[in-house]
């Protein structure tokens, strides 16, 4: 369905209460000459239409427009300055309980109606060799528009602002004795997405995430050792007001003063530590230990191939204790600035927000409107997403996010339960398993805590451990006031590999008693076994 | 739907005409992809998706402006171009600006087949409803990924360079898993030829490691010899070895291949058996014609014996240093400098040790040394008095990657075989043997299959 300026006020104000006029209302077609304007209704109806007559139970198309801007610099220069526009669409049919999709970037009729022929051949093609049927549980029909929540569209900046703002977080971890190098960037992303089902749907979403970063790094030549650190923020679903809602000039100094101090932190001795963990560290944890192993899919093998299978297995659904009792986890697909925040998933199933761990026990999935229906469920939580026009939608994961503690504690009352401890902030290196069991993190910045008192820096930290071993250790949650939503701009799944973007809120946490270990040279868990 | 050479050259063209701008590199690109995914026995989901681009750097007196679009009429090229322009003129100047090339002369590289670009619906549901028939037969539930891609496309520049290439790739990997979830086998194979692709091979060796899998014990993680599957030395050390011998890095200071304010060439950084290099024109991995910056690819040698040979400069950071730029890398190839073995005569010849077919989730932990961490998956085995003594539960591993081929750590090499990374699905494919190392570092179990 095609929008009219008037439609969209109507509908926005109804379902939002937003009184604003919506900039891209007017700038869609940001750069003129680009992609001739399409009736998506008439497309859709023409590739559906055809789609029931040739044998299709079911069949959705999205038409999809994605504008992207990255600018990188390093130092005192940019590296460079991109913009790109895509445009295209994929229909999916499923025939005889079997799935078909093919996109094309070419959006007229003809070519609808040539798609979608090819995606129903692919799925009678593969109907002969298929073993069970493929069956969706119902979804209401949507009628509707959604916007998601920013203040200034990144697009409408100009990129010689842009470029100012990173040389000016360049200049500042520069002006740091000991700094050598910064590299610095930011992307943005603007997803402009229609989808119609043959179940009657007709959804206009508009998505805008941001992604700005940088690295500093501290070189010492004379003993051919490098340290670096990040920016403490992550991506999220926020427009350029992001740039000014946080002081990135001054994070760039602090960066720079860490790097220099991490070249000569004092190295971790290998052994057990309790850690409080910041959530510019805790919320990649919570992605891969919870996020990944409560996705359905892997418990039912769909990503046996892959990303692999999960701990989790339906049985265990309101029985399998996962951590401790203070944990509560959701999975939300409404959570503000949330990057996996949607109005509707890519198969018509409004957001929403559910239980993922209730008191410290597993009590539900994310789930698909096909992966519901195979474990007995009557509606799907929405979690179908596709990441371009030209891809397959497929399970992905919702924000997941640990709930804060209802009073309100603060870090440092985390930090004086610690007697021999690290706090850790920042994402660093990570690795888990394929059934999410065994999980090794790194993190940006270490810093040694002796009784109950943060100390200096330390360097060369990771932490080991199994998943519900590491969860049930959580003894103590920070309150609103230390929550933070940080999230992952590209977390890889699937074949063909998608990337989707996910945010995890959370508090501060403290874990008792964790395996760390030191990863400056190779570290080891014994000797050699004796061979010939 | 690929473009031509013929219709790519037609497209740079009209892109260059447009420019305004001192200097500009254009590229148009074709893509088709299809792709079929099966899992618990069962077909999960099929498709095709053809994409095209283009995309415009321009340079305006030094400032640089990049865009990007899908759509290749004349009129969203003119606003690729008038984009990319307006971004140049506001953009600080580019201190790294390098003129583009003039014409070069390329020797093309094949890998490209029709009957891969062009695969029939029907041969793959048949090959896949073979490989399901297979599973079902040996008891096991099995999941795969079948995909096959063509990608044309032309790079060309102000100054008068054209450079066209396509290529193919089809790649099928097969997991395998018995019923009770104790045991998971996994293959995976790529090539740019269909015809040369072994779905039964493919098929038949998830289901052996898996069938052989099962009963698997755990033994403490320690530091163990350990025998390499060529699969498991794409997935540690990859395509990725013949990409990171960076001149500009090493020479900053920040790279495994620096030291005392200098860099490593020259020095034995590797056993002497081993030799790295990349080459254009290999026959099973061939490579692009043009390395770095449309520079024509020539055959590189990286490591030589074990001792650095070459470092890698752009043209910027050549220039920079009074050196010639790089022709390479294009791809990765290792292989022993001394005659290889097979794997059977590997674990023949070891009294101790652990055959290891895969790793999974590989990071870096230090890129000082080029640590990373990572665990085995789908497949690992006690190896006794020189036989295969009985399976065992995966480990993690924290290991240098200069450590591992250090001077006296490689035992032995195999001869080197096309595969490429398992987290990368099959794409990129190097030309890797099969490594007998004497210290491998397991960290910890894990209980995953």
């Amino acid at each position: 369905m095609s929008f009219s300026r008037r439609d969209f006020i109507k509908s926005a104000g109804l379902a939002l209460g937003a009184l604003t006029v919506p900039s891209w209302m007017y700038s869609a077609e940001a750069y003129p000459g680009y992609f001739p304007e399409v009736n998506k209704d008439t497309l859709a109806e023409a590739a559906l239409s055809l789609a029931k007559r040739l044998g299709a139970s079911y069949a959705d198309i999205r038409i999809n427009r994605y504008r992207l801007e990255a600018v990188n610099t390093r130092e005192k220069q940019v590296l460079n300055v991109s913009a790109g526009q895509n445009f295209g669409f994929g229909v999916r049919v499923l025939v005889n309980g079997t799935w078909g999709f093919a996109g094309s970037p070419l959006v007229t009729a003809e070519e609808a109606q040539r798609v979608t022929r090819e995606a129903v051949d692919i799925a009678k093609a593969n109907s002969a060799i298929q073993r069970k049927k493929i069956e969706l549980v119902p979804t209401p029909k949507i009628v509707s528009t959604w916007k998601s929540s920013f203040d200034k569209d990144p697009f409408d900046v100009p990129a010689d602002e842009k470029v100012k703002m990173l040389l000016a977080i360049n200049e500042a971890a520069l002006g740091v004795k000991g700094v050598s190098f910064v590299n610095s960037g930011m992307a943005w992303v603007n997803e402009q997405k229609y989808l119609a089902t043959s179940d009657g749907s007709r959804i206009e979403q508009y998505l805008i995430r941001g992604n700005p970063s940088f690295s500093v790094t501290a070189v010492d030549r004379a003993t051919g050792d490098f340290q670096a650190v990040n920016a403490p923020r992550e991506g999220q679903a926020i427009g350029y007001e992001y740039m000014s809602k946080h002081d990135w000039v001054a994070d760039a100094q602090k960066a720079g003063e860490h790097a220099v101090m991490k070249l000569k932190a004092k190295p971790i001795t290998p052994g057990k530590y309790d850690l409080v963990l910041h959530p510019s560290h805790l919320f990649l944890t919570i992605h891969e230990s919870i996020g990944h192993p409560t996705e359905l899919d892997r418990a039912l093998l769909w990503e046996a191939n892959y990303a692999g299978t999960s701990f989790l297995t339906p049985e265990k659904t309101g029985k399998l204790q996962f951590g401790s009792k203070i944990m509560n986890i959701v999975a939300d697909r409404t959570q503000e600035r949330g990057l996996a925040t949607v109005g509707y998933d890519d198969e018509a199933v409004p957001g929403q927000k559910w239980n993922l761990i209730k008191d410290g026990v597993f009590v539900d999935w994310q789930t698909t409107r096909d992966l519901a229906k195979l474990v007995g469920r009557d509606k799907s939580y929405g979690c179908l997403h596709a990441d371009s026009w030209g891809s397959v939608p497929f399970p992905r994961m919702p924000n997941v996010s640990l709930v804060p503690a209802g009073e309100d504690v603060t870090q440092d009352q985390l930090i004086s339960g610690v007697e021999n401890g690290i706090l850790i902030y920042g994402r660093g290196s990570y690795s888990i398993d394929q059934q999410r069991y065994n999980f090794q993190f790194g993190g940006q910045t270490f810093w040694e805590i002796k009784n109950g008192k943060v100390q200096g820096m330390l360097r060369d930290v990771a932490y080991q451990a199994r998943t519900t071993d590491f969860w049930g250790s959580m003894d103590a949650i920070g309150g609103k006031s230390t929550y933070e939503i940080p999230g992952s701009f590209n977390d890889g799944k699937g074949e063909p590999g998608q990337s989707n973007a996910v945010s995890h809120g959370c508090p501060v946490a403290r874990f008792r008693n964790i395996n760390v270990l030191n990863t400056a040279g190779t570290p080891t868990a014994g000797m050699m076994e004796d061979d010939n | 739907m690929l473009l031509t050479e013929q219709e790519a050259k037609a497209l740079t063209d009209k892109l260059l005409s447009m420019v305004k701008a001192d200097d500009a590199t254009v590229g148009v690109g074709s893509d088709k992809l299809s792709h079929l995914r099966f899992a618990g026995n069962n077909v999960l989901t099929s498709g095709t998706r053809t994409s095209q681009s283009a995309n415009v750097t321009v340079w305006v007196e030094g400032r640089r402006g990049s865009a990007t679009t899908n759509d290749l009429d004349e009129a969203s090229l003119a606003a690729v171009v008038e984009q990319a322009q307006a971004i140049a003129r506001t953009a600080p100047v580019d201190r790294e600006y390098m003129p583009t090339l003039g014409r070069q002369i390329y020797k093309p590289s094949k890998g490209y087949v029709e009957a891969t670009a062009n695969l029939s619906l029907t041969d793959r549901a048949k090959h896949v409803g073979e490989i399901l028939g297979e599973f079902e037969k040996n008891k096991v539930i099995g999941a795969g990924f079948h995909s096959a891609r063509a990608q044309s496309g032309a790079t060309a520049t102000k100054n008068g360079n054209f450079d066209f290439e396509r290529t193919t790739n089809v790649s099928l990997s097969t997991t395998a898993r018995m019923p009770d979830g104790s045991s998971s086998g996994y293959f995976l194979r790529s090539h740019y030829d269909i015809a040369r692709l072994d779905t039964r091979r493919i098929a038949a060796e998830a289901i052996r490691k898996a069938v052989s899998g099962r009963g698997a014990r755990a033994i403490d993680p320690g530091v163990y010899t350990v025998i390499l599957e060529p699969q498991a030395v794409a997935d540690l050390i990859g395509g990725g070895l013949g990409f990171a011998f960076n001149a500009r890095t090493a020479e900053e200071g920040r790279s495994a291949f620096s030291a005392g304010g200098k860099t490593k060439i020259g020095q034995q950084i590797f056993d002497e058996k081993v030799n790295v290099y990349s080459d254009p024109w290999n026959a099973d991995v061939p490579g692009s014609q043009s390395s770095q910056g449309g520079i024509p690819a020539e055959k590189i040698v990286l490591v030589k014996n074990g001792i650095l040979q070459t470092l890698v400069y752009n043209r910027y950071w050549a220039k920079q240093k009074g050196v010639d730029p790089t022709a390479g890398p294009v791809n990765t190839i290792m292989e022993s400098g001394v005659s290889a073995s097979t794997i059977d005569e590997m674990i023949k010849s070891t009294e101790k040790g652990i055959l290891v077919s895969r790793f999974w989730y590989i990071r870096g932990t230090n890129p000082r040394n080029m640590s990373q961490t990572g665990l085995t998956r789908d497949g690992v085995w006690r190896i006794e008095n020189g036989k295969i003594a009985y399976p065992l539960k995966n480990f993690r591993f924290n290991q240098s990657t200069i450590d591992l081929l250090a001077p006296g750590n490689v035992l032995m090499m195999g001869k080197p075989e096309r595969v490429g990374s398992s987290e990368g699905g099959g794409g990129g494919a190097s030309l890797l043997p099969a490594l007998k190392v004497k210290e491998f570092n397991f960290t910890s179990q894990s209980e995953a299959v």
